[in-house]
């Protein structure tokens, strides 16, 4: 039993660690449960695989439920994964039912996290078993699938398929690696870039760039508003938390938790729009929905049962496919990277100890997110009062560290993390969308080499219609997702005009 | 007949050549959705700029340029410090820590709203006590590279 032999105090310790730094981060406005796994990343480089994945998976669980503090307690969801939960949340602690609302959502939370690590567990072998019968064609059309999806749920498609193909472009500027199979010639870039560019922009850099520095500027143009309007929280008084407040809600808990690991399954599909389906199902389908949004604690079960639920979904697509499920998870594949391990159909047959390691991390990691939530709720919420001018300089210093450290010291990566934070600040403001720009960053390369590799195989482009059954499987999703966006952009038209 | 229709498919890449096939067809979609973007919204595309440079001129909007610009050239001249000082201590990680020490006290100064007696004195500790803690643990503990 070699699994045993990693579950040291170390381990533990690492996690313990992540939840409560992961808490800290999703708690203040602003800095999300993706920020706090860029920026922690460079610790991972001292630590083995499994003890940097234990402090990660830490990381983004208690990101992901730190989220819910300001969200009850100031109206402003910490992550936008805690988006449905200020409609209830905050008129409750309105109320002076703010402990209540909070450790209402800690419960809702653990159930949602401990749901989808029972999929993840169950699931991604299946699927991992099922992607490993793929050939070129069908990989790269994954690749294809896994961009349109992200794409059409988009507030935008046209800009979401931009943002999707831009960053493919980016990912391609370098050489045409000969461990790929390519001739090893640079492409989309000048001759005196050669000497930086050879092996393209680095991941890391680029990660924390866009979600570190770029959330940073876009603060700092606003002046920090928000920091001087906080005022001093008191959770005292009102009705008191009690189990009974979850009577009646297995339905709704098995409901959002089911919709949040589905959610976090489809790739770039973030922890808001579980958040929204969740609450919105909730609120179709429950007996009663006349109190939410004016403080019922079913909202912010759904809600926080959802968005936790989310963090087990997305690791299903990332260690059976090789495909990030949101932002957060496309940074673990850094993680991975680092420790020369790549995600994929592969991993989780090659690397039994280090799934299991996953599987166990991740349930600690929920259970010791509700250990340190619920008893120190008190303590955590004065976290938002923390302000950010001493907060923001360290977390561009952290970010320093990451980028120089990615690939042993060489400073242009640091230049890249500026560029890529001013880039992220750039894109923003015209409506890029960051996370089909990201994911295609990911998977550039990859469908570069399952397209060529294909193409040099069969010599004909029709084989991405014909190879297989599964070939126009994946064509027949590709275009369900488009038309979907195209049903839902119409719908939104409509509405709009009805509403103007 | 079918073979025949097939074969308008057919493609064959030279290896010598093969660095560019892929990133000519992704510049070319890249180029046809711009030219898609530009033409659904040119409407939108003029006075968009046009408000974007009143609002980074100061002209217009609630845009505080100090903070934003202030953040860009202290993060810039961070940056290229850290760069110069690595130079003068190699592989010591001092360059990091002095470095970080004037920006982080830097950009809290800039960033900080009105200035009491109390407030210097905690972005002073904050600036020597932060980088020095991230200089010991990562450089010194981990053995993790730093400038």
């Amino acid at each position: 039993m070699d699994i045993l032999s990693h579950l040291t105090p170390m381990f533990f310790g690492l996690i313990a660690a992540g939840t409560l730094i992961g808490i800290i981060f999703g708690a203040i406005p602003g800095m999300t449960a993706t920020m706090a796994v860029a920026v922690c990343l460079p610790l991972t480089y001292a630590f083995g695989l499994e003890n940097g994945v234990a402090l990660l998976l830490g990381l983004y669980v208690g990101g992901i439920s730190g989220g819910m503090v300001p969200a009850v307690l100031l109206n402003i969801p910490g992550t936008p994964s805690s988006i449905c939960t200020t409609f209830d949340g905050y008129p409750m602690a309105q109320k002076g039912e703010g402990e209540r609302a909070l450790k209402t959502g800690i419960v809702a939370s653990i159930f949602g996290g401990l749901f989808s690590a029972a999929v993840l567990f169950f699931f991604a072998p299946v699927l991992a078993d099922f992607a490993i019968k793929f050939s070129n064609v069908e990989k790269f059309l994954i690749i294809l699938l896994a961009l349109t999806v992200i794409a059409s749920l988009c507030s935008n498609l046209l800009m979401g398929i931009f943002s999707g193909v831009l960053g493919v472009w980016l990912s391609l500027i370098g050489t045409y690696s000969i461990m790929e199979g390519g001739n090893g010639e640079p492409r989309l870039m000048f001759d005196f870039m050669e000497y930086y560019l050879i092996d393209g922009f680095s991941l890391l850099p680029v990660l924390i760039g866009i979600f570190g520095l770029t959330t940073v500027l876009l603060d700092a143009e606003t002046g920090f508003k928000g920091d001087s309007e906080r005022g001093r929280i008191s959770l005292k008084g009102g009705k008191k938390f009690s189990f009974g407040v979850f009577k009646g809600q297995l339905t709704n808990l098995i409901r959002s938790s089911g919709i949040g690991t589905f959610v976090g399954m489809l790739p770039g599909v973030g922890g808001s729009a579980a958040s929204v389906l969740a609450y919105s199902q909730e609120k179709n389908f429950s007996r009663d929905s006349s109190q939410m949004g004016k403080g019922a604690p079913q909202g912010i079960v759904s809600s926080e049962s959802s968005n936790n639920a989310l963090t087990g979904g997305a690791l299903v697509p990332l260690l059976s496919l090789g495909i990030p499920g949101d932002s957060t998870t496309a940074i673990l594949i850094g993680a991975f990277t680092l420790q020369g391990i790549q995600v994929g159909p592969l991993f989780i047959g090659n690397n039994m100890d280090t799934w299991y390691l996953i599987i166990i991390a991740l349930i600690i990691a929920n259970v010791l997110m509700f250990g340190i939530m619920y008893f120190a709720i008190r303590h955590i919420a004065k976290v938002i009062e923390v302000p950010k001018y001493i907060l923001y300089p360290l977390i561009i210093m952290m970010c320093v560290v990451g980028a120089y450290a990615i690939n042993y010291g060489i400073m242009f990566d640091v230049w890249t993390l500026l560029l890529f934070g001013i880039f992220g600040w750039v894109a923003h403001k015209i409506g890029l969308e960051t996370v089909p720009l990201i994911i295609g960053f990911i998977l550039g390369k990859s469908a570069e080499v399952y397209f060529v590799k294909s193409l040099e195989s069969y010599g004909n482009y029709s084989i991405f219609f014909t190879k297989s059954p599964i070939a126009v499987i994946l064509w027949v999703l590709i275009a369900v997702s488009l038309a979907f966006a195209i049903y839902l952009n119409i719908r939104n038209r409509r509405q709009a005009a009805v509403e103007s | 007949m079918e073979s025949q229709w097939l074969s308008l498919f057919d493609v064959t890449i030279d290896f010598d050549q093969s660095h560019l096939f892929f990133p000519r067809i992704v510049t070319w979609i890249l180029v046809i959705l711009l030219g898609l973007i530009l033409v659904t919204r040119y409407r939108l595309l003029v006075p968009g700029l046009k408000h974007a440079g009143r609002v980074l001129a100061g002209r217009e909007g609630e845009f505080d340029r100090k903070r934003f610009f202030g953040t860009l050239v202290l993060t810039t001249l961070y940056f290229y410090m850290m760069g110069v000082l690595s130079d003068v201590f190699p592989n010591t990680g001092y360059s990091f820590l002095i470095c970080s020490i004037v920006f982080v006290f830097s950009l809290s100064m800039l960033y900080v709203g009105q200035l009491s007696r109390r407030l210097v004195v905690i972005i002073v500790l904050n600036a020597l006590i932060a980088p020095a803690i991230a200089w010991y643990v990562l450089a010194q503990l981990f053995r993790i590279t730093l400038p």
